[in-house]
């Protein structure tokens, strides 16, 4: 509490006036002996020992209650009758009071910048949130509808037409394969008007060959009614470019002890 | 046992004295060095390990102004040595003249109750208790900054505040539910 007096700066005294100047010099002397007469009276005093904490608080509201009367019955008082030693230290004062509240501004300038962008960031969370909220509440209200008209039998109509359409969907699998197989791979024929050459190839053909239209339905077939046994034996009626074919691009698997057995790759 | 006591000698012009108690000795010397740049006042800092204070440099010591003690949350050693040093101080101090700075309080592997033990000793000294970042420059900034605002108050330099004064603003309080378990 004693030592709490302000004592001018010497740096301010720079620009004031030699007689400002010793005025201020010899207030800080007579403040500084002031001090320590005050020091030396502290010295002086017998400490009072108080090593539990209870005792503690009770010395230290002794001493804020000291400090309360000692600023109720200080009289305010000027720091300098001389009117330049005031000017100069309230100029002081005021460039520090300004660049502290300059920095006061730039703080909460800062501050400001951030909440406006954590506002713009909140808003667009909140925008999209409400446009999952419209989503999901337009799907209720169409299950709902859904649920309300949805009956037994409409729901038998709706497998029965299910159904239908992938029927009609293999269907037009199956055309399109025969067409395909038709028009790309025709059974071998006796073409007469050839030229002489492939006439005398052709000529031993098998009259009983079957189409490869013929060798995958067997093939499928015997994987459909016997799936333990898929296996088709090769006889003269399958046409060997077109088992090889088959072999080679991986639609038919050759049995792995008999040469002459062949069933259909795993598709599924 | 020698007390330090903070009116003993006579204070030097525009000067504060700071005292860092540190166990660990890790802290204090960046801050140290942190605090010396002030130059709006000269500032003469002080380093220990524990209080007592040698007496052998008892007469080139400076009056001081504020006793920091650096308590590392992360070790009970640290905590231990200074609530050991506390004796030390003359009651004196304990008017606005001590302040208590834990570091590593974010580190998960501290225990909470060391924490609430430090922040029950601050409150039981009526003593400010600040939390630092000691492996960061910006922590030690941080820091400095704002020890340096309590010495120049204890060290009497700013007109029309005193230690008692701000620290009656400024010490620990603990909420009264903190012996409570909680439920988080």
């Amino acid at each position: 509490m004693t030592e709490a007096e302000l004592k001018p700066d010497g740096g301010a005294a720079a620009e004031l006036s030699e007689a400002a100047l010793s005025e201020l010099l010899d207030q800080c002397e007579d403040q500084f002996a002031a001090l320590e007469k005050l020091q030396n009276e502290i010295i002086l005093c017998e400490p009072d020992f108080c090593e539990n904490p209870q005792e503690q608080s009770v010395n230290r509201l002794m001493a804020t209650e000291a400090e309360l009367k000692q600023w109720l019955t200080t009289e305010p008082a000027s720091l300098s009758a001389n009117s330049e030693v005031l000017l100069q230290a309230g100029k002081e004062e005021m460039l520090k009071l300004c660049s502290e509240l300059e920095m006061v501004v730039s703080c909460c300038e800062a501050k400001r910048d951030k909440l406006k962008e954590t506002k713009e960031l909140e808003q667009k969370w909140l925008e999209e949130k409400k446009q999952v909220l419209l989503a999901a509440s337009d799907h209720v209200e169409r299950l709902q509808a859904e649920k309300e008209t949805l009956s037994e039998y409409s729901v038998l109509q709706d497998t029965k037409e299910k159904i239908q359409k992938i029927k009609d969907y293999q269907e037009r699998l199956m055309e399109s394969l025969g067409d395909i197989l038709e028009k790309h791979l025709p059974l071998p024929q006796n073409e007469s008007s050839s030229n002489k050459k492939k006439k005398n190839i052709e000529l031993e053909l098998n009259e009983d060959l079957i189409s490869l239209n013929e060798i995958l339905e067997v093939l499928m077939n015997k994987v459909l009614k016997t799936p333990h046994d898929p296996y088709v034996t090769i006889d003269d009626t399958f046409w060997p470019p077109y088992v090889e074919m088959l072999l080679r691009y991986g639609i038919a698997v050759r049995h792995q002890e008999n040469n002459f057995k062949i069933r259909l790759e795993t598709f599924f | 046992m020698s007390l330090l006591k903070p009116f003993s000698k006579l204070p030097a012009l525009n000067t504060a004295n700071i005292l860092l108690v540190e166990s660990e000795e890790q802290f204090q010397q960046s801050l140290a060095d942190a605090l010396v740049k002030e130059t709006g006042v000269t500032v003469n800092v002080r380093l220990a390990k524990s209080l007592p204070l040698p007496m052998e440099n008892e007469e080139s010591r400076p009056r001081i102004d504020l006793v920091v003690f650096i308590i590392n949350l992360a070790s009970e050693l640290s905590l231990k040595s200074a609530e050991a040093s506390l004796k030390y101080l003359d009651p004196g101090y304990f008017l606005g003249k001590v302040c208590f700075l834990a570091t590593n309080a974010r580190n998960a592997s501290v225990p909470t109750e060391r924490l609430d033990a430090v922040r029950k000793l601050a409150a039981l000294l009526h003593c400010p208790l600040l939390f630092a970042e000691d492996q960061t420059p910006d922590g030690v900034a941080n820091a400095t900054e704002r020890l340096l605002t309590i010495l120049k108050v204890a060290a009497g330099l700013v007109p029309m505040a005193t230690a008692l004064y701000l620290s009656s603003l400024t010490q620990c309080t603990v909420p009264p539910d903190i012996d409570q378990p909680s439920f988080d």
